[in-house]
């Protein structure tokens, strides 16, 4: 009987502990998803593009990272205004509202992956003008960005497998926009510019 | 002072309403987004097999662990419209070669979907707007996947003030005072009487 009595406790116990848990769990996961989050940059890959070695590594990361709201985007083609082991806070508030605007840098999920995530910048909107063409071309290309749609780079360009390669992002897979760089502590505060001029028409 | 303690108790029941509608509300968009959620679907683009102001369900699991496949009929974010659905069947997975020609056409044209890209298309093949004019769509802008659809009353097909439902052996009947209602299973691309003759996607 008293052991009866003393696994009913546990049980109930469990159960409110449990409970607890899933509310405060859903509660913290709508502040992430509404609100912002923070983001960790680190070196996944070498040129923006998942290489087959890493693809398990990914997984694994995107399965546990989003509990913690740590995501992780692609290495080296931010470079400089984001740099390798950065720390930046995104908000999502923007993305909800569609109030991106060009020269804005976003966290947005792969078109090739849906299980990662990219860092690029906004070059331009639905509509907008784009030059397709590399700095160093002759020729000079443009394209028109389609309706739902935005045209994001890197601002390291020549390091950076961007719109220029698998074309315009829709916008409905940007996930919020980087706004405050945390980490480290001298490069506190707002991002730069972008600083290839002439890219944003 | 006795009117100081009543606003501070008003404020305080009313700081705790919020809370608990914070709470409760969290908790049902945990609930919508990582199980299932209602769809009202509107359009001529997947008759048959739903028709305009269906109401169907949807569920969020298969998407979340990537089990969404061919044949399936899924709700993605509209590649146009970040705050639109579209509601069409999977065509192709990545990598799959799909048919890009009409069935009409003389010369057939083929193209391979992209790795992380889906090819959709309506059931209704000659009122939808889908892959055929608008390229794969990423995978990331599925939503859900469609399981089941409320199924409307009896010959008229309207729907009456109580859900009536017909039952089959392969339905299940939710009993749940009044109404009752069942639910019926989404056919399958195997089942649905327009894509029996034709299924687009080749290996």
């Amino acid at each position: 009987m008293k052991t009866g009595r003393m696994f009913r406790g546990f049980f109930v116990k469990t159960i409110s502990f449990v409970g607890y848990t899933v509310q405060y769990g859903c509660i913290a996961h709508c502040a992430f998803e509404y609100i912002g989050e923070f983001v960790s940059v680190s070196f996944l890959e070498l040129f923006g593009q998942s290489i087959s070695t890493d693809s398990k590594r990914n997984t694994y990361k995107s399965l546990f990272l989003p509990t913690i709201n740590l995501q992780q985007c692609s290495g080296p083609s931010m470079e400089p205004t984001i740099t390798n082991h950065d720390v930046v806070f995104s908000e999502r508030v923007s993305r909800h509202l569609c109030r991106i605007q060009k020269g804005d840098i976003v966290i947005a999920k792969s078109p090739f992956d849906p299980k990662m995530n990219i860092c690029k910048r906004v070059i331009g909107l639905e509509g907008d003008k784009v030059c397709t063409s590399g700095p160093s071309d002759v020729f000079k290309t443009h394209t028109y960005v389609p309706r739902g749609h935005v045209w994001l780079e890197g601002d390291n360009l020549r390091n950076s497998t961007d719109s220029r390669s698998y074309g315009p992002v829709p916008y409905a897979l940007i996930r919020g926009r980087v706004c405050l760089k945390l980490w480290p502590p001298h490069n506190f505060g707002v991002l730069a510019e972008s600083p290839n001029d002439g890219r944003i028409l």
